[in-house]
Parts: structure tokens; sequence; C-alpha cells
């Protein structure tokens, strides 16, 4: 029997994280996946928001990871009357010009190359990975979890598995660590996949979602709460259209999906005037695929209490529930829930202890997550339901804005806030790598092509007419802010900590300003236009400036 | 061998997946809520029990597993490399 420090089940956008980590501490590492390309198995990801990336692993901060574009905010269709064409529009959480689109509010990934990315990185720090491998059971001795069986009838120790096999959590469910969900809280997510030439996405889309909310007797989204309503992602050459809804309603009656799902999907793409002119004309369907994922876990008392760890193992992502019931996006959850589990992993290994009562430390620090903890719990996505319910559009119009417009950071904040004072206060010099990042990914999205059918082009840049100047003005600058921040660190690090108890009021400071921000915003929409020749400016400098210029300084990029 | 619907392009499905769902009869109410909730038409009723129509077009959600309220029926992941696979999601 092949014996192991630590055996991680799954190779999806946590697995890696927490495999990378325990390998680079020394401990020999087994990641198990079951396709047999990593990646070909996940279907959802798309849009992966900034914390991710900021607060996330180290390694893909600091990296290169394959993106399809940058998005620069959500304009939510609030759709009164789709006959008519009587259409609300929320556009306020968008990235102004001349940031947008270099300042991203995050990224829209294909989950197979990027999946495959992370676990390439894995791999290169050591973790040995085996596809094409499901494990069926976990192997107990005594009630503590020792290792897996696979498939193929192997059996594997460990002396500590992290388990990122995903919502569905069948190793979990059947070695008795947590029940499984029940229908009300699971959502099914129906993707469709358009090919789309790139100057129409960019022409329709530019680098912004689109979101649209509607009545259920209108037939054209999921009952208002227990699902999304639509929303539609543009990435490079492509369109992804998602209609999501939860597989029993509240009274625990199971919906007719597929002829609901048919029925939605026909409705919209021919009866609403923007899909029906601008899109339809230009798109071509590639792919339709679907997912289930636990969109309201955290949102239920009982089932965020379940346990995410036992003797000797340890739940990451959407294995633990930790699905962000309100952007809908499980990333960022995956990546900081794999970082802790891998930080625990290795304390408990050091230590040699892996009981539950040792493992203990992972639920705390997942509790103590500002931003896990924000994403999982935030009610807007329920609110919904109660608008569905008195058909109020006043309440409509308020959820959607405070859940995906400008009114999202009255109630993200504080959790935003303190995550940046907690990183900075645990590494200042993070300062610098979060102001690289953005530039260095957008240069990524103009160059870095890939090719999914395994391979990836080379990026095929003109260097005849680099910006020198600006680019050794911008190196120095770098430098410089490096230099202030090593050489202030105990000041920031002691201002961070002291500044800490303050994120709690961001919240409330926001509610009173947002208004303001609101009435500014709008002015600058207007002023935007003659800002253009500014955007294109800085979008020029990026495409042309040597990306060592945004490189991390630190080793460990990708 | 690999398999291709029209229904669900960009998907393909590699053979050798096997049985990895099972209705265990004596408990299926027929109750139907695998049916309404399959988008790959892998269930039908018949006898008043649900039966496993089609496995071939089934992309592993589990949605039949959560929505059974009789847990009747038995989900396993196909075995390694073999059941669907997309570069799209």
């Amino acid at each position: 029997m092949k014996e192991y420090d630590v055996v991680v089940i799954g190779a999806g956008f946590g697995g890696p994280v927490a495999a990378k980590k325990c390998a680079e501490a020394g401990f020999r590492t087994l990641m198990l996946e079951r396709s047999a390309r990593v990646g070909e198995k996940v279907i959802s990801g798309l849009t992966i928001p900034f914390y991710g990336f900021l607060f996330g692993p180290a390694f893909i901060r600091d990296g290169n990871p394959p993106i399809e574009r940058p998005v620069d905010g959500i304009i939510n269709y609030i759709i009164k009357d789709i006959e008519a064409g009587d259409i609300e529009i929320d556009d306020s959480l968008r990235i102004p010009r001349p940031l947008s689109p270099i300042l991203a509010f995050g990224y829209n990934a294909y989950c197979r190359p990027f999946c495959q990315w992370e676990a390439e990185k894995a791999v290169e720090s050591g973790v040995e990975l085996r596809t094409s491998t499901t494990v069926v059971e976990l192997l107990k001795e005594d009630g503590r979890v020792v290792g897996v069986k696979t498939d193929k009838g192997e059996e594997i120790r460990a002396r500590l598995v992290i388990d990122g096999e995903g919502s569905q959590g069948l190793l979990a469910v059947g070695a008795g660590i947590r029940e499984k969900y029940p229908p009300e809280v699971i959502s099914l997510a129906d993707v469709y996949d358009y090919e789309m030439a790139k100057e129409d996405v960019d022409e329709v889309f530019g680098y912004t979602l689109r979101f649209c909310w509607g009545w259920d007797e209108q037939r054209i989204a999921p009952p208002l709460g227990h699902g999304n309503g639509l929303m539609v992602w543009p990435y490079r050459e492509s369109v992804h259209f998602c209609q999501d809804q939860c597989l029993a309603m509240d009274d625990g009656k199971v919906p007719n999906l597929r002829k609901l799902f048919e029925e939605y999907h026909r409705n919209l793409t021919s009866g609403l005037p923007w899909w029906r002119e601008e899109i339809a004309p230009r798109a071509r369907l590639r792919a339709r695929v679907f997912e289930n994922f636990e969109i309201f876990v955290g949102l239920n008392e009982r089932l965020r209490a379940m346990p995410n760890h036992a003797d000797g193992i340890i739940l990451i992502g959407d294995a633990a529930g930790l699905e962000s019931t309100e952007l809908c996006d499980g990333v960022p959850a995956a990546w900081f829930s794999a970082d802790i589990a891998a930080d625990v992993a290795i304390e408990a290994l050091r230590a040699g202890d892996v009981s539950a009562s040792f493992l203990s430390r992972y639920d705390q620090r997942v509790r103590a997550h500002p931003i896990i903890q924000w994403s999982i719990t935030a009610p807007h996505r329920y609110n919904l339901r109660f608008a569905q319910e008195h058909h109020s559009l006043e309440e409509l119009r308020r959820y959607v804005h405070d859940g995906w417009g400008l009114g999202g950071f009255a109630f993200m904040s504080s959790a935003l806030v303190k995550m940046i004072l907690q990183a900075i206060r645990e590494d200042p010099m993070i300062i610098t790598s979060w102001l690289r990042m953005f530039p260095r990914y957008y240069y990524n999205w103009l160059y870095e092509r890939y090719d999914y059918s395994g391979g990836r082009g080379e990026p095929a840049r003109d260097h005849s007419r680099e910006p020198r100047v600006a680019q050794a003005v911008l190196r120095a600058g770098f430098k410089l802010m490096d230099s202030a921040l090593a050489l202030g660190a105990p000041l920031v690090k002691a201002a961070a900590g002291l500044l800490e108890p303050v994120a709690r009021f961001a919240n409330p400071a926001m509610k009173v300003l947002l208004p303001g921000i609101e009435a500014l915003m709008r002015g600058w929409k207007k002023v935007e236009p003659a800002l253009a020749p500014l955007s294109d400016r800085m979008i020029d400098f990026v495409g042309r400036a040597d990306p060592a210029v945004f490189a991390a300084p630190r080793k460990g990029g990708g | 061998m690999t398999r291709t619907y029209e229904e669900f392009p960009g998907v393909e499905w590699v053979e050798g997946a096997g049985q990895f769902i099972r209705v265990i009869e004596e408990r299926c109410s027929g109750c139907a809520n695998c049916v309404k909730v399959c988008l790959a038409d892998c269930y039908e009723i018949s006898g008043k029990k649900a039966r496993i129509r089609d496995l071939d077009r089934c992309m592993e959600c589990a949605s039949c597993w959560y929505v059974c309220p009789e847990d009747a029926i038995a989900f396993s992941w196909p075995p390694g490399g073999t059941g669907f696979r997309t570069d799209w999601g």
C-alpha cells in the first residue's frame, strides 16, 4: 500500500492550491483527479472577482493565469415587460474609465485551462498528480480517515486527506462527515457557450457582464431568489449564457427543470430585443453544459454548522459548502479555504496530530475569514424571494442594487477593508504585488491566447515601439515603493493593525457616502468620453511595455 | 470510444462509465422528481417506478440524487477518465 503525507482529492480550483502548499512545505503530496485531463469536468467558474486574486494564493496573484477577458462591472437589466421592451437599467457597478479595463472588477476564464494551469504549478512544486483516477471511498481506522480507495481498487494511505471533491460531497457524505444538502439550497446551472467574433464581443459587451431579472409570469428566468435571473458573460471570442434554478422550491416541490429551462431560454433569446437583434445574428452555439452548486448553504444555520473536517480529513471549497451565495461564485472561497486547509495541514503534520480537535483550527479560520463569511452569508440573493413574493418593483430594484450594483459596497466594504489591512499587516510588500497584478493580467489578456485543444500559443509582441522612458519611470517607481515599504514595514504593519478595528465602520460609512459617490459616478460618466484618449494611452502603454515591468519581484510567479 | 449528441454540442462522452447511477426499486415511490430535474433525459417512469432510460448523456450533476425524497438513487462517479468531458465550462 502506497503512503503519502497528504492526499488531495480533486484538481479543481481549490485542490491544486492546497496540494502545492503542502508539497512546498516538504510533505509528500498526491493529488487525485477523476477526469483524464484536469478541468474537463468543471463547468462553472465564469467570472472570478478581483478579491479572489488579491487575497487568494500568492502563486496565482503573482503569476500569469489564463484569463479570457477582464471585467469592469455589471449591467443589470430589470425586465418589466419583455414584449413591450420595457427594461430598466442599473449600471452603477462599473469601474470608470480611464481606470477600466486595466483595473478590473474581475476576470472571466474557462475552467479547464485555469484548473490545468493551477495543477501545472502544483506539479512543478513537487505534487504527484494522478488523473483518470476516481476516489470511491475514504479509508477509515478507529473512526479516523487514514487514506482513500480508488476505482482501480488501490488503497492509498495518507496522514491527512484534503477533500476538494466538489459540491455533491459523495465521499464526505458517504463517510458520515457531513449530511447531504437538501435540494432547496442546490441550484442547477444550465450554461450555453456561444462563439462570437472578438470585434462583435467588444462592440456588444465591451468588458461588462449583463444580468437580467424578471418576474415569474414572464417565463424568461427562474423565480427570483430560487436561482439567478439570466447572466451573460463575455469572453475573448465567445459569450456564456447561464440560467440556473434551485432543485426545489421553499415548499419542497421540485419544478420541471427540463421544461422550464427550455422555455426560459427560448423566450429570452427570442423576446429580448438586445439578444434577438444584437447577439443572435452574430453568435453560434458551441457547447451546452450543466452542473449544480450549493447556492444557499451559507444562509442556513443548520447546514452552515455541518462539519468541514473530521479526524484525518479537511473539506475545502464546494465540498465544504463554501459557494458564494451572494455572487454565485465558488472560486475565491475554494482558493481561500484551500490555502487555510494547507496551513492547518502543515501545522498538524508537524505536530503529529491530525485529530478533529487539532483540525478545528481550520473551521475557526474559515469562520474568521471576512470574505468567505460575507460571500456565503450575504442575503441579497435570498431577498429577491421577498421581492418575488411581494411582486414589488421597488424591492427588486433595491435588492438588485444592493447585491449586484454599487449598493453592494454598503455590505461588503467592511470585509474588504479588513482583508486589505490583514494582508498588509502580514506583508506590507503585498501592496506593490497588487499594483503590478492588474497591468500584468491585462497584458496577458492582450497577448496570451489559449488553445483549447491543449496547446498554448506564444505571445506575439512587437518590441520595436516599447515606451522605454515611461517603463523606466514605472519600474523605478515600483522599486522606490518596494524600498519604502521594506524600510517602513514595522510602521506600516503597526498602522494596519491599529486600523483593523476601524474596518467594521466601512459598511456604515459606505451607507452614508454612497448617495454622494453615486452622484459623482453619474457625473464622471459624462466626463468619460473626454477621457477616452487617456484610456487609450494607458492601454497602449500596457500593450507595448515589457511585461517584466509588471512581474512580481518575488519568487513563485508563473 | 467517444460519443457526441446534437442537443449538447461541445461535450464528449467517453464510454466505459458503466452503471454509475442505480435506482433502488424497493425505495422508489415513483414521484418522478428525477425525471423533472434531469436535463439529459436519463430517467423514465415505468410501472410507477423510476427507471434508468439511458445514461449516455449524463453530465454527472447528481441532481437526481439530491431531489430523491426516498434516497432511492445510488449515485457514484463513473470510473476515472470516463463519462462526460468538455473544454467549454
